[in-house]
């Protein structure tokens, strides 16, 4: 099993954690900058009656932030099946330069 | 005269798991996420055997997200696969988890259980990390980091001649 990771392995995991990172942390701060609901879900506003009378919803659509998550996880397993189809490269073996007869 | 090193985060990436703490809690933390999916299974299994029809109804009422058409035509086509799946997959899972064996394998299912679990169930009231995002998390973490290997099956089995003539099947043990 090869565990050095060349520009290829490098990009794709970048990818995937810039992914999962943009989806939860990132959106998640401009949610709370755009102020209530601080959550990913609508919120009900009721009176003193129990009764709702408005809905806020989130800024940002909770698909559009569970969707780059997905998408990551998914750069992952690609990733996961591109390391599988790959053939090894013996970490060991040396490249020894040999003059063209 | 001081020096500075121009990547103060070049040792940043080594993981230290081959201390025994590590690979200790590695341990219990795949045991006990194993035994999650294994009671979750075999409970279904107790109660209604491998008719699990609110399996396909769950799937069909997953309109909206952001896993499109897929969860709805899963649970209106797959109603064959998923009734009796969803009990044995989750107790497959589970054991397997547990044991160590085929680890990797058995985290992708799981992952791709708690992605279902965590965009159906849509709890995100206090924010998108929910629990079931946590769990889902977990069974990655399983496989990235080959909990298999530590007190699990897959050390042992790892070693085999078999297994050592096909390095390749290391992607879904570990």
């Amino acid at each position: 099993m090869n565990t050095t990771y060349d520009t290829i392995d490098k990009a794709m995991l970048g990818l995937s954690g810039a992914l999962i990172t943009l989806g939860v942390v990132v959106l998640g701060i401009v949610e709370i900058l755009a102020g209530e609901p601080y959550g990913a879900a609508p919120v009900e506003q009721t009176n003193d009656a129990g009764e709702v009378v408005n809905t806020i919803y989130p800024a940002i659509d909770p698909n559009v932030r569970t969707g780059l998550v997905i998408a990551g996880l998914v750069v992952l397993l690609v990733w996961g099946l591109y390391r599988i189809a790959t053939p090894d490269v013996d970490e060991d073996s040396e490249t020894v330069g040999v003059t063209a007869d | 005269m001081s020096y500075q090193r121009a990547n103060p985060f070049e040792n940043a990436s080594e993981v230290a798991v081959s201390t025994p703490l590590a690979g200790y809690w590695l341990a219990i933390l795949r045991l006990l996420t194993g035994w999650w999916f294994f009671h979750s299974g075999i409970t279904k299994i107790i109660e209604s055997g491998f008719a699990y029809t609110y399996g396909p109804n769950y799937l069909k009422e997953m309109t909206g997200t952001a896993l499109g058409p897929i969860p709805v035509w899963m649970g209106n086509n797959l109603a064959w696969l998923i009734k009796p799946g969803v009990p044995l997959f989750e107790t497959l899972i589970g054991l397997a988890i547990m044991a160590g064996v085929l680890t990797r394998l058995a985290a992708f299912g799981g992952a791709f259980f708690m992605t279902l679990f965590w965009v159906g169930n849509a709890e995100f009231g206090h924010g998108l990390v929910s629990s079931d995002f946590m769990g889902l998390l977990l069974f990655v973490t399983m496989g990235a980091l080959a909990a298999g290997r530590y007190f699990g099956l897959d050390a042992i089995l790892e070693r085999t001649e078999f297994v050592r003539n096909r390095p390749k099947l290391k992607y879904l043990m570990g």
